[in-house]
């Protein structure tokens, strides 16, 4: 088939690693290929000089090489058309896809361009051969992601190593009272399956522990664990809670959002696992003073199970896969200046509003709003939430904040709309008497009753407004909410007494070193990328680790079960075969173009 | 009534400067943020769906455009980078060549070569023209009468003539814009007696131009009046107190200092307005068409060449005040003769004459029965 090659350019940066020359002078020279043409940053493609181009040069088969190739398609499907061709031979080369990105992005390039010249999808072409490979798994993340992975693999009767940075697991999902669509209590899912984990005769599970270097290669990975001093003792503590009760020192809840506190020997919540007490060395006043002052939680204790003494302990082992479930943190709304949060006090983002309205929060689940309390110890004046403080009338939820955004995060963060749709529901619910708006700007119902549950919103007399607000603002003591209700042509302003930023995901904070330490790539957003959109959406570059859940890209919880739940089936494979897939980088170029061309002749 | 669509309009605002309008996903954003944004007058997002859609009429009897000032709050706080602000811009510069019933303007607005060619042709007949004027009947020696080069009467009653021209020109230019804004809509009636009533907004705004000031930033709005206040000082003298301007070699305070104020006005907002386009330091300024250069480059030289005209007079060099004061005439008689009526300065007309239409209209819709107000007065809808 004659073929040609045209490499365009469709994002500005990302390409410095690409030498688009060699690139040419590699495809110049594959036997089918009459031309090749670098026709650079978004080219304005005219489809009849294309067509007259395709005459000329008598072309089959067109491939478009570049980062994002699918961008230029259709001028160049238009110009086969014309010239008679056949646009099923229109295909395309995509770099970024198939991960053209770190070192040796010009020989994946090459070779990605190779597999398209031949007519033979990359991902089948460039399938990474297998190593021996050992049979623990290491979960990196103990959110809903990792908690159903390791039960998935574990209950095949294979050993799993949990590692969890916070003192529970749970992840994000035990903050949530409900979940969309179908307002199920979120802690009735999740808490036998923590329990379950807890349990598990297969699962070393390792909280407050972060991993701090994995070296080794696919299917023998050495990992080094470094377990934090919790100063609480797992087996002997029966969280009776007297630590805490004596305890002097409060602050923040981290698993609260801050909008309530904890002390500093505390359980982030009542149905934590491992259910114990941890100690939070930042916050506590024996640490502070260098262990002069206080230490009464470990006199107070009845199970002498605190050891104010305890060290960071360095844990050892060896796996053969690895399963990232590291998540998401939410997009700080701070930096969006205009809604207000962090100075009007009652913008709340989605997570704080979560854990307002868990029955088992800080308010018992009550919607307040916070009042003027003076602090008598510091004289000074606080806004508090108080759960006997007075209900709002009016709420506000705006969509969108930080996500589909040039200037914040380009992509849809995907589970805005629903949980927004959830909140006007609790509101309505708890509050009956309160007027509930959403404003949004476009409403990306897209899953299994999604668009049913947004629908029956709607009929529950929210007011669902079409049009984000572009500012909050406060008007004789109320908060006025500015924007435009585009459906009806008019200018709005709200006035509200609450309002709720449905702020958007971004990677989890340290996922960058993760990716690092284990040499695979990240998008242009931060995260993980996957070995193949379609049909590898939880592998990754390096052999024999795996990809689940939010870290990959922002998900709900049926699609992060979902894939978890593919990732244990891909290393319960592995691991029963004793052979896992090896990185795809091991694959030399002539290694794919051999595949490629075998597989073309069939 | 059947609506016609444009579906090459965005293509062709591209030509007036509006590059990005596809990528608006209506969010609200702009129109929220707009200090301006107050109904019946959306902005600017409205302009921005009616572009989209090819809303070719629509647009022409749209006041929107002139209502903004472009303090470019929009732009900053797009989430799309679609520039509405800009695009506001480059419907001011289309409507412009719309109001136009020659032309002209349109050609001017879709080629910067061809403005600039009809700019250096127009100079070089004006050239021309008073130099052999002069010659016939003068000594190029001379400045002052007897017997010199440039007669001070002559020239006056030629500012009259190109005013006359000018403002015919530009009368007619502000007729089509009440007939696309006003007078062709059927679906209302005004009242003769709103037009009188409104009428005192038309040199409230042209003298205050106080709805700029609205703008969070007040800066742009005070270079702005600065550079009119300026601009209209040197017209009055020009126009009225031309023999006492063109007199001399002694300075006649009276009239010369009104002079030196205007000069210093003009110059010094002009060039921080070169300097910003350059710098593209405010939004404003951040994209520059073709005729933004033209117009302020040849302000500049207006000025410039004024001013040495009127120190080579003082200091006794007739022939070379001579010379200067044609080449004064060469940028001056084109930059009024063509941008006035065809281009950027007819903004000095359409700007105030918007604001009065504006409220003749929101006049005129008050009076319309509620009930055929379509989607005026709904509650929020409920999904």
């Amino acid at each position: 088939m004659r073929t040609g090659v045209f490499i365009c350019q469709e994002d500005a940066e990302g390409w410095e690693r690409i030498n688009l020359h060699a690139v040419e002078s590699y495809a110049a020279n594959l036997p089918t290929v009459e031309t090749v043409q670098i026709l650079g940053f978004r080219p304005k493609l005219d489809p009849v000089a294309l067509a007259e181009e395709i005459k000329r040069n008598r072309l089959d088969r067109i491939v478009i090489a570049g980062d994002s190739p699918g961008f230029f398609k259709p001028a160049f499907t238009r110009a086969m058309a014309l010239a008679g061709g056949d646009t099923d031979e229109v295909r395309l080369a995509s770099f970024r896809e198939h991960g053209a990105l770190g070192s040796g992005a010009t020989v994946r390039a090459e070779s990605i361009v190779a597999c398209a010249v031949m007519g033979v999808p990359f991902s089948l072409a460039a399938r990474p051969s297998t190593v021996a490979t050992r049979p623990e798994t290491l979960i990196i993340g103990g959110g809903i992601a990792g908690i159903q992975a390791a039960l998935e693999i574990a209950d095949a009767g294979k050993q799993v190593y949990l590692v969890e940075r916070q003192p529970t697991i749970g992840g994000h999902m035990a903050m949530f009272d409900k979940t969309f669509p179908t307002l199920d209590c979120a802690a009735c899912i999740l808490t036998p399956k923590m329990v379950a984990v807890g349990q598990h005769q297969m699962i070393d599970l390792m909280t407050y522990a972060e991993v701090e270097h994995i070296s080794g290669a696919p299917g023998a990975y050495k990992v080094r664990v470094r377990k934090r001093a919790r100063h609480v003792d797992l087996e002997a503590c029966v969280a009776c809670g007297i630590c805490s009760e004596s305890c002097p020192r409060r602050s923040p809840s981290e698993f609260d959002m801050g909008i309530a506190s904890r002390k500093a020997i505390y359980i982030p919540f009542p149905q934590a696992v491992p259910n114990a007490y941890v100690l939070d060395e930042s916050s506590c006043l024996y640490f502070e003073s260098n262990g002069q002052r206080c230490g009464v939680c470990a006199k107070k204790c009845p199970k002498q199970c605190i050891d104010l003494s305890q060290e960071d302990e360095l844990v050892e082992f060896e796996v053969g896969n690895i399963v990232l479930a590291t998540g998401y943190d939410v997009y700080d709304a701070r930096r969006i200046e205009r809604y207000g949060y962090g100075k009007l006090p009652n913008v709340f983002t989605a997570l704080e509003f979560e854990r307002m309205s868990n029955a088992s929060g800080p308010t018992g689940g009550k919607i307040v709003t916070k009042t003027l309390k003076t602090n008598k110890r510091t004289k000074t004046e606080d806004w508090v939430l108080d759960p006997e403080g007075p209900a709002p009338s009016s709420v506000a939820i705006i969509h969108c904040v930080g996500s589909r955004d040039a200037q914040h995060n380009p992509y849809c963060s995907r589970v805005c709309c629903m949980y927004s749709l959830k909140f006007a529901h609790l509101v309505r619910e708890k509050l009956p008497d309160a007027t509930c708006y959403e404003f949004y700007i476009d409403m990306r119902a897209f899953g299994k009753g999604y668009e049913e549950f947004a629908e029956r919103i709607a009929a529950e007399g929210t007011f669902v407004i079409r049009g984000r607000t572009a500012q909050v603002v406060e008007q004789d003591g109320r908060m006025v909410l500015k924007g435009e209700d585009i459906v009806n042509d008019r200018m709005v302003d709200t006035p509200v007494d609450m309002v709720i930023l449905a702020v958007g995901l971004i990677p989890a904070h340290g996922s960058d070193r993760i990716a690092q330490m284990l040499g695979i790539n990240r998008d242009e957003y931060g995260w993980f990328s996957e070995l193949d959109y379609n049909a590898d959406p939880t592998g990754t570059e390096r052999g024999g680790v795996f990809v689940a859940g939010a870290c990959q890209a922002p998900k709900d919880i049926p699609d992060t079960v979902a894939q978890a739940s593919a990732v244990a089936a891909g290393v319960l494979k592995s691991v029963t075969t004793g052979r896992g897939p090896d990185s795809r980088a091991e694959l030399s170029l002539s290694d794919i173009e051999m595949r490629a061309r075998t597989l073309a002749r069939v | 009534m059947a609506i016609r669509v444009n579906p090459k309009l965005i293509e062709e605002l591209e030509i007036y400067g509006a590059e990005d309008v596809q990528n608006c996903y209506h969010c609200g954003n702009c129109s929220a943020m707009c200090p301006f944004s107050e109904e019946p007058y959306i902005l600017p997002r409205r302009a921005m769906r009616n572009l989209q859609m090819g809303l070719e009429k629509k647009l022409e009897s749209s006041l929107d455009p002139w209502l903004c000032y472009y303090c470019g709050q929009c732009t900053e706080s797009c989430p799309r980078g679609a520039e509405p602000g800009e695009t506001m811009m480059s419907l001011r510069r289309w409507l412009t060549s719309r109001y136009d019933f020659t032309g002209i303007s349109r050609l001017f607005y879709r080629s910067g070569k061809f403005e600039l060619a009809m700019v250096i042709g127009a100079a070089i007949l004006t050239g021309l023209a008073f130099v052999l004027w002069g010659i016939s009947r003068g000594s190029i020696h001379n400045y002052d009468p007897p017997n010199e080069f440039l007669a001070r009467p002559t020239i006056h009653i030629f500012d009259w003539a190109l005013a006359g021209v000018l403002l015919v020109l530009l009368l007619s230019n502000c007729t089509r814009m009440w007939w696309f804004t006003i007078g062709r809509d059927r679906s209302i009636r005004v009242p003769w007696t709103a037009y009188l009533r409104k009428l005192y907004l038309l040199p409230l705004h042209f003298l205050t131009q106080k709805r700029y000031a609205k703008c969070e930033r007040k800066r742009p709005w005070l270079i702005h009046l600065i550079l009119m206040i300026s601009y209209l000082i040197m017209l009055v003298l020009i126009m009225f107190f031309l023999r006492e301007m063109q007199g001399g070699p002694a300075i006649d305070w009276r009239v010369h200092i009104f002079g030196y104020i205007a000069t210093v006005g003009l110059l010094g907002t002009t060039i921080f307005a070169l300097r910003g386009r350059f710098k593209k330091s405010e939004p404003q300024y951040a994209h520059s068409h073709e005729t933004d250069w033209l117009f302020l480059v040849l302000l500049i030289l207006g000025a410039f060449t004024g001013i040495l005209q009127h120190m080579l007079h003082r200091t006794g060099l007739d022939v070379a005040a001579n010379i200067t004061y044609i080449v004064h005439l060469m940028i001056v008689v084109p930059m009024l003769g063509l941008e006035v009526p065809f281009s950027k300065w007819s903004h000095l007309a359409y700007r105030p004459l918007a604001q009065y239409f504006a409220a003749v209209r929101a006049e005129a819709v008050a009076r319309v029965p509620q009930k055929a107000r379509a989607a005026v007065a709904t509650p929020p809808v409920v999904g």
